[in-house]
């Protein structure tokens, strides 16, 4: 309940912030939106199910150049288009999910990394789709940029009640019980395969469409930005940063993680992947719920 | 009840489970024994779903039910515990509990159901608590407990007795009987240790190598020579 109100009361400070706000700024806050629902969408699979991807930046893509090219193609309302690449990029995780999700572990994960690059190289040559490696142009409409933060502010809002609602439940407990113990899990009746399709679909159709709203934000999507490797491990890092499998962690990773790249790409900008690889394997070596845990052990450091 | 026609499981040459056919009547407890490596366990997995049979077929109430991944086995109304005790280590104890009452063979109230099955077992007391903290006896009943909230017809229970002390064990069993009593419920019975498998079982079968080779009352079997020769060695 508490959460609840300090949620809304963030999110009303946030809608009323843009007319204050300079536009690098305005960038920032409406890139961390994205984010962090990519960040929560990320943790459904990777924290909830255990079944951490290091190929999220495939959905990413696809519903990014999916909704561009329908927005290029038809006169169709934006959302609707972002809603298409949603769709598309879901049921492209579905495809190569439903036969690798019963892999689990590092097993799973590498073959995540295995799809990731495939989609990206695909795509990357695909010019008709996507054109090449010189990327795409959406068209500058006036206005619209101030219209899309509030439009990725309502859809993070939305997301994280998504994340609420998943943990609480039957998807969530089934999902957590599939992590604890897949075998144990088809004992009491869970279908592992139904759960984790779920989600899988659930996440990819979140990240396709923060995908295609990141498209229509910066208006100039290339593949390599938008499928490369480092992208899909920026998610991984977000939620790891934040506490993998926490409700909410994921959001106080994306946030870190947003000022963190900022500052590493300005300061180290041939420094910056390294970087992320030192403080991804920093955390889990250190303390496995990040922030999260981070913040668990101080309150039981004041209990005391 | 449940009936199993001669099913049978192949590791490679090897038969872990050789044509073995049984017959559950409904609320009966029957027990299978058997030496280490007989392949019982494998045959509760081939019952539960867990592992598909090389042949043969598993009926629940006349329905086959053989081949079906476990989840379906257990919407049908066949539940089973493992002998090393697998909770969900994440997940409290009613959280444990509650995944069965949710997702077994009955959905309807589930934390009504998830709260009753913790009372029945005794572990209402440590409801909140991650099941890392508890007894081994204390996570064979949350292992039973999970089992229960699914609302089975038949319940496979592997080697829940086997491992604990004395007192528990008895506990054990007198909460086997309960169990039974209370969810009229038919239980096929893995265990070792044979005061229970004695008091509590109506017929036992025996298993040596994969194959059957007794079957009859507590005993019955024990003097039955075949048997004594299984567990020691023929002179």
């Amino acid at each position: 309940m508490k959460g609840a109100i300090a949620g809304l009361v963030a999110l009303a400070v946030l809608a009323a912030l843009p007319p204050l706000l300079s536009t690098y700024t305005h960038n920032l806050l409406t890139l961390t939106f994205l984010f962090v629902s990519t960040a929560l969408a990320w943790n459904w699979l990777g924290g909830f199910a255990g079944q951490v991807s290091f190929g999220h930046a495939a959905m990413f893509g696809l519903g990014g150049f999916t909704a561009a090219r329908l927005i290029l193609a038809a006169a169709m309302p934006i959302p609707f288009a972002w809603l298409c690449g949603g769709l598309l990029a879901g049921a492209y995780a579905l495809v190569w999910g439903h036969p690798t999700l019963r892999l689990r572990g590092p097993y799973f994960s590498i073959a995540t990394i295995g799809v990731g690059e495939a989609t990206r190289l695909v795509l990357t040559y695909w010019d008709r789709f996507t054109g090449g490696s010189s990327g795409l142009s959406l068209p500058m409409i006036a206005g619209q940029k101030r219209l899309l933060y509030w439009e990725t502010l309502a859809f993070l809002a939305l997301v994280a009640g998504g994340t609420w609602l998943i943990r609480r439940t039957r998807l969530g407990l089934a999902l957590l019980a599939i992590r604890g113990d897949v075998e144990a899990a088809g004992d009491v009746g869970i279908s592992p395969t139904f759960y984790q399709d779920a989600v899988l679909f659930l996440s990819g159709a979140v990240t396709g469409i923060a995908g295609a709203m990141y498209a229509s934000y910066f208006s100039f999507i290339e593949p390599n930005d938008m499928l490369g490797f480092d992208r899909s491990i920026s998610f991984v890092l977000m939620a790891v940063i934040g506490g993998v499998g926490t409700m909410y962690g994921p959001i106080l990773g994306a946030i870190v993680f947003v000022l963190l790249r900022q500052f590493l790409i300005g300061s180290y900008p041939q420094l910056y992947l390294g970087l992320y690889g030192a403080l991804l394997i920093a955390v889990i070596l250190f303390e496995p719920l990040g922030l999260t845990g981070l913040y668990r052990r101080a309150v039981r450091h004041a209990a005391r | 009840m449940l009936r199993v026609e001669s099913i049978s499981k192949s590791f490679g040459g090897l038969k872990a489970v050789d044509s073995v056919s049984l017959d559950l009547a409904p609320d009966e407890i029957l027990g299978v024994i058997g030496p280490n490596g007989a392949g019982k366990t494998t045959l509760f997995s081939l019952i539960a779903g867990s592992q598909k049979p090389t042949s043969g077929t598993v009926l629940l109430e006349g329905k086959a039910i053989s081949g079906l991944p476990a989840h379906r086995v257990v919407h049908a109304g066949v539940v089973r515990t493992h002998q090393i005790v697998r909770p969900f280590a994440n997940l409290t104890v009613f959280e444990n509990v509650l995944a069965g009452a949710m997702f077994g063979a009955v959905k309807l109230h589930p934390r009504v159901r998830a709260q009753e099955a913790l009372d029945l077992v005794g572990l209402s007391s440590r409801a909140s608590d991650l099941p890392g903290s508890l007894t081994l006896a204390g996570r064979k009943k949350l292992e039973l407990a999970r089992a229960l909230a699914t609302s089975p017809r038949v319940l496979l229970l592997d080697e829940v007795i086997a491992g604990v002390n004395p007192v528990e064990a008895a506990e054990m069993a007198a909460l086997i009987q309960k169990i039974r009593d209370a969810r009229k419920l038919s239980v096929l019975l893995i265990e070792h240790v044979m005061p229970a498998v004695m008091s509590l079982c109506h017929r036992v079968l025996v298993l040596d190598a994969g194959r059957l080779i007794a079957a009859g009352t507590p005993a019955e079997v024990t003097r039955d020579p075949a048997v004594i020769a299984a567990y020691l060695g023929t002179a």
